[in-house]
């Protein structure tokens, strides 16, 4: 049996470093390494490789964590489909159909067609298995309400530049991260300006939005020929700057049908 | 869940940009508080045993949702902590073996293992000067260990207690004091040499 005068082993001394020594163990412990310089320099030594394991374990890995914003934001929606599914399904076993709980239900049901829509048109979360990219066609007015810089009509008329700037690539990570568009995803969308840059659209967080390549029919393409249009109205004359950009940021595909007197994109 | 203010209250939610829930139950706070605590833990420990990110991130999300139901139906809430590791620990295994499957049958996967990214990422230019040789010894020496001790170690790093580490990984006491012994131990041979 080990004394408070018997020199600890490795394995004790780990366990002391851990707190996990039996309470007993543990004060004859405690008093032995505070006479015994060997054992002392021993556990620090076992700390120094403990020390060393962990800095490098959570460089490695720190680096590689996704935002979190966006991790429970989707696992909020799913808790509250869950309960919702399961207030219906407890609703109809019951059986009380009194016109309140058919109300009841029916706004259910709807909150819940709601939120799949919400979670649908909202950037999906990565999964391997069946990775799918959600299209987004409009942006989410919360996170890009559109921003205009200071430029008049006649500078963005005289202007030479090309239709869109580059978006840097830290601003593009940040406008993901708004979204919560990680890992592979990112592939699978174009930032773009929400007011363009030709029309007078700033540099800022506020007018990005994730547009997905993927979109079916309100897409990059149909939105860049609703920015020639603007464009073309605006310096012709025919068409107020501040209106062009107040319609292309509020909604853009009402803004296209509206420019283009079109229910459907043009071919 | 849907009292009587709900309804009323569910148009102003669906016109507000923000409203994707109805007002969270104390459940649901409960289970998004820890959520915050322990999902970037729970990740990380994934990632060190081989998981890749997005699988990692299902597997959290599974882990909660799981945590969820378990308290709706009114079980133990002795030690949540462990019990997230323990779920996310054998949803990972069922994962990576069928991901091991997968690799046998595709040559090429487009995506390293999580292994290879806690041993093999590139550091950046800052950290490569820092980048000591110690460091990269003992990311030889983890690699080169069993599987096991590894996840004892990135359990241990992540705070868990012996106690806890054993019931994740149903181990004795003693053989989790062993496995980080043996794995420190090779940690500071590696050191000396």
């Amino acid at each position: 049996m080990s004394t408070k005068d018997s020199h600890l082993s490795d394995q004790e001394l780990l366990l002391a470093a851990d707190g996990e020594l039996a309470p007993g163990r543990a004060a004859e412990a405690a008093s032995h390494l505070a006479e015994c310089w060997t054992c002392r320099v021993r556990k620090g030594e076992i700390e120094e490789s403990i020390r060393n394991f962990v800095h490098t374990y959570r460089g490695n890995l720190d680096p590689l964590l996704p935002p979190p914003a966006g991790l429970r934001a989707l696992l909020k929606a799913q808790i509250a489909e869950m309960t919702a599914e399961m207030a219906s399904a407890q609703q109809g076993w019951r059986a009380q159909w009194s016109p309140v709980a058919t109300f009841r239900y029916a706004g259910a049901a709807l909150f819940v067609a709601l939120l799949g829509l919400l979670v649908y048109f909202r950037p999906a979360f990565p999964s391997r298995q069946g990775l799918h990219v959600v299209p987004v066609s409009f942006p989410e007015p919360s996170l890009t309400p559109g921003m205009a810089a200071a430029v008049s009509r006649d500078q963005l008329c005289r202007s030479t530049h090309p239709k869109n700037r580059i978006v840097p690539a830290s601003l593009q990570r940040r406008v993901f991260e708004e979204y919560g568009i990680s890992g592979a995803e990112p592939r699978a969308y174009e930032v773009d300006y929400l007011i363009t840059p030709a029309l007078g659209g700033a540099d800022d967080i506020r007018n990005l939005w994730p547009q997905s390549n993927s979109a079916a029919v309100w897409n990059a393409r149909v939105k860049d020929a609703l920015e020639d249009r603007l464009h073309d109205l605006v310096c012709d004359g025919r068409l107020d700057l501040a209106t062009a950009q107040r319609d292309i940021s509020s909604d853009w595909i009402a803004a296209y049908k509206k420019y283009f007197e079109t229910d459907e994109p043009l071919k | 869940m849907f009292d009587d203010d709900a309804i009323p209250d569910l148009a102003a939610r669906i016109s507000s940009a923000e409203g994707t829930a109805l007002k969270p139950t104390p459940l649901e706070e409960e289970v998004v508080a820890l959520f915050d605590q322990m999902q970037d833990r729970l990740l990380r420990y994934l990632l060190s045993s081989g998981v890749p990110v997005h699988d990692g991130e299902e597997i959290v999300q599974e882990v909660f949702l799981a945590l969820f139901q378990h308290l709706q139906r009114g079980k133990s809430r002795r030690n949540l902590r462990a019990w997230v590791f323990q779920v996310a620990h054998n949803l990972s295994v069922k994962r990576y073996l069928a991901i091991r499957r997968d690799r046998q049958n595709l040559v090429d996967l487009g995506e390293a293992p999580a292994e290879d990214s806690f041993i093999d990422r590139n550091p950046n230019p800052e950290d490569q000067l820092a980048s000591n040789q110690s460091r990269a010894r003992l990311q030889r020496v983890f690699r080169a260990l069993p599987e096991q001790d590894r996840r004892c170690l990135s359990l241990r790093a992540e705070g868990l207690t012996y106690r806890e580490i054993g019931k994740v990984l149903d181990m004795s006491l003693g053989a989790v004091a062993l496995s980080l012994g043996r794995s420190l131990a090779r940690f500071a041979r590696a050191e000396e040499r």
